[in-house]
């Protein structure tokens, strides 16, 4: 009897015991989950994933959950949660779009604290941190360099007698003509225009400008951060005018281009209706398949307007991730915000999203053409981002848009007087719009 | 008792009608009086819990605005156009299928005129942006084989507004047709018969006899036309953007413009002013209406 009693105490002290073993893994097996919520779709919700597995390995017990919604939705989901103290964990958008969250909550994380703690950031340059810098603030951790080079088609240059893309605004123009008048697709149809371009919304036609004058070297496309106008400085005005030319008198573009937005510049592209087109990094492996471009392109800086300036590829954004302050898990989201530089979150970055920020990753597995971008050996230039300076670009913008939009439609007999007009007014309105 | 019945049964009207009421309030009304909340208050801090108070400001700021000014002129005379199209197009339309005109086939000219309705507007506005592109679109290809000089479709101002037009009334005449059809169906067939006899031609018969019992229809479809193109937007969207040279940009779609340069106090003034200026006009077309009757 007795040993049956010592037998059953021994029994419990067993299960007692095996049960204080077993409530930490339990208690680990509990896990916390991180939201971020973005705006890239499947390919976003597959890069998550996929970070969020590694960061798994590192920090067992952190899940990592991305939500995508359109870019319109985006915005006024996170203003609202911010604002009503619902936030999300994370983050994960351009730059300048997580500036109007910081300009309309002011409760995004200044993360400069956090990425001075990360010992592996050689790799982000000045213009990165400069870029993603809002009011002394790093509103967003950079991890994606969004580059954006020219792309020409290579059959088409074949097949019109050229040996390689044009370098400079000379070969340019050469080569549009050829595109124009040459019949480069080969069906036999005057079918076929030099450019796609866009110039339906503001954004649209400045952004294309950005490419032109940064890619020519230049700065500042409209306002520097002193708020000085720059159009009518002697190059800035030359790039304006070749570029007004190039949707009107030169007509290198389609009529309807006026009216073009993203969707309808990629149908031009992919429609084989253009030969010179932008082709961002995250367009290559969209183009290298058969149903678009099947890679008949080559990417290659913008062209140089000036012998003493060198041309280049526009860093036209920069996404990264920002963390608000009003985050449920704000140690946990800091950490994998920091998370997001390592190896295998960019490696993942630049396999799945096409662009990164490291540039010690593996790129044996991409494209050619993927490759180019990647290795990122040509002349880079960021694009300055104004709004981040000055509150009233965009209305400076929408103005500077409906100008340059009525040159086109309209164009003037003397663009240089036209250029010094416009930029009179543009300092009336910047002078106006500054005083608030 | 008599009254105890009544109020019980009033009662559960109420009951039965509050979950949908409290729907409407929520989901209907409760935006709108956020939307002119917000036009109160400065863009800057519009969307925080504690927003900057400005009162009349963003109403000043619009109604000075040249570009509002514009476009609100521009948008009522695209729907006195728009309205007068339509409403045109449907009562031929209406006419037409009622007549012993189209004996074979009437049915399915009824379903072909009602199908743009039905049909999502994006892919519709769509097609007609690619029917009417300069460089391949099927309108320019049917001139061109016909040795007509080019259309320039939406390339220039006042060809994109014809072109926007023409697409809207592709998408809605249908609805517009069907209602005119249901008040021909029910006219007095004897007052045409009397006419007839006492001599009146095609036309006065029309005139006199059958538009006068036309009134309920053109009554709901004066004012629901107004409605609809006042906010004419999807097609800006779809097919114009605005422009070219602003030629389409109509207040809803400045007010987006306005939106999207996170200019809210500015954009939520400018729409509460179009909802002000949509009632008083359905309303006046409303009156007119009536005022007919009497």
């Amino acid at each position: 009897m007795q040993e049956r009693a010592t037998r059953l105490t021994r029994r419990c002290l067993g299960f007692a015991a095996a049960a204080a073993l077993a409530a930490p893994s339990v208690v680990r097996a509990q896990v916390t989950t991180l939201t971020i919520w973005h705006d890239l779709g499947d390919n976003g919700i597959t890069w998550f994933e996929r970070m969020g597995q590694a960061f798994a390995q590192v920090r067992p017990g952190v899940a990592i959950r991305s939500q995508s919604f359109p870019t319109e939705q985006w915005f006024g989901r996170v203003i609202g949660a911010i604002n009503t103290n619902s936030a999300p964990d994370l983050i994960f958008n351009n730059y300048e779009r997580v500036i109007r969250i910081q300009s309309q909550t002011n409760r995004v994380m200044d993360l400069r604290p956090v990425l001075e703690g990360v010992r592996d950031r050689d790799f982000l340059s000045e213009q990165d941190l400069r870029v993603g810098t809002f009011r002394d603030r790093l509103i967003i951790i950079p991890t994606q360099r969004v580059q954006m080079a020219m792309g020409t088609r290579l059959s088409w240059l074949r097949r019109v007698g050229e040996s390689a893309p044009p370098d400079t605004w000379e070969d340019v123009r050469r080569v549009a003509q050829k595109f124009r008048e040459g019949d480069p697709d080969g069906n036999g149809r005057a079918d076929t225009f030099p450019f796609a371009l866009q110039a339906a919304r503001p954004r649209d036609l400045v952004h294309m400008l950005d490419l032109f004058t940064f890619g020519a070297g230049l700065t500042h496309t409209l306002i520097d951060p002193a708020g000085n106008i720059t159009i009518d400085q002697p190059e800035h005005a030359t790039v304006l005018a070749e570029f007004l030319r190039t949707y009107s008198t030169y007509r290198w573009v389609p009529p309807d281009t006026v009216n073009h937005s993203f969707t309808e510049m990629y149908q031009v592209i992919e429609g084989g209706r253009a030969g010179m087109f932008r082709v961002g990094d995250w367009n290559v492996r969209r183009w290298d398949g058969a149903n678009t471009i099947g890679g008949d392109f080559v990417s290659h800086p913008w062209p140089r307007f000036f012998p003493n300036r060198d041309n280049a590829v526009v860093i036209a954004g920069m996404r990264g991730v920002g963390v608000p302050e009003n985050a449920p898990n704000r140690a946990l989201s800091v950490e994998f915000a920091r998370f997001m530089l390592t190896r295998p979150a960019q490696q993942a970055s630049l396999e799945v999203m096409g662009s990164a920020v490291r540039k010690d990753l593996d790129v044996s597995s991409l494209s050619e053409r993927q490759q180019w971008f990647a290795r990122a050996r040509h002349r880079l230039v960021a694009y300055d981002f104004p709004e981040a300076t000055h509150a009233f670009y965009p209305e400076l913008e929408a103005g500077f848009h409906r100008r340059l939009l009525a040159a086109i439609g309209s164009p003037p007999r003397d663009h240089e007087v036209f250029i010094r007009e416009l930029a009179r007014e543009m300092r009336d309105t910047a002078r106006r719009l500054s005083r608030g | 008792m008599r009254g105890l019945h009544r109020v019980r049964a009033e009662g559960i009207f109420y009951l039965l009608v509050l979950p949908f009421a409290a729907l409407t309030v929520l989901f209907g009304l409760w935006p709108i009086v956020l939307s002119v909340q917000v036009s109160f208050t400065a863009s800057a801090t519009a969307l925080r819990p504690d927003p900057q108070w400005v009162g009349l400001a963003n109403y000043a700021s619009v109604l000075g605005d040249t570009l509002f000014q514009e476009s609100l002129w521009r948008t009522l005379a695209y729907t006195a156009m728009a309205v007068a199209a339509n409403l045109a197009f449907a009562l031929a339309a209406a006419l037409l299928l009622d007549s012993k005109l189209l004996p074979r086939g009437n049915m399915a000219f009824r379903l072909i005129l009602f199908l743009p309705v039905v049909t999502p507007d994006v892919a519709g506005y769509v097609v007609w942006r690619w029917l009417f592109d300069s460089s391949f679109g099927a309108v320019n290809a049917a001139l061109d084989a016909a040795g007509l000089p080019a259309f320039a479709g939406l390339t220039t101002p006042a060809t994109a507004t014809a072109s926007v037009l023409v697409a809207e009334l592709w998408h809605h005449a249908g609805f517009y047709t069907l209602i005119f059809l249901a008040n021909l169906a029910i006219r007095d067939p004897a007052l045409e018969e009397a006419a007839k006899v006492d001599g009146a031609g095609a036309w006065a018969r029309f005139r006199h006899v059958i538009l006068p019992q036309l009134r309920p229809a053109l009554v709901i479809n004066l004012v629901y036309a107004t409605i609809q193109f006042l906010k004419t937007f999807t097609v800006v969207v779809v097919m114009t953007k605005g422009g070219p040279a602003e030629s389409t940009t109509f207040v809803s779609y400045l007010a987006y413009q306005y939106f999207d340069q996170a200019r809210y106090g500015e954009a939520t003034a400018m729409a509460t002013i179009l909802f002000a200026v949509v009632i008083v006009l359905s309303l006046l077309a409303y009156a007119l209406g009536e005022r007919g009757r009497a």
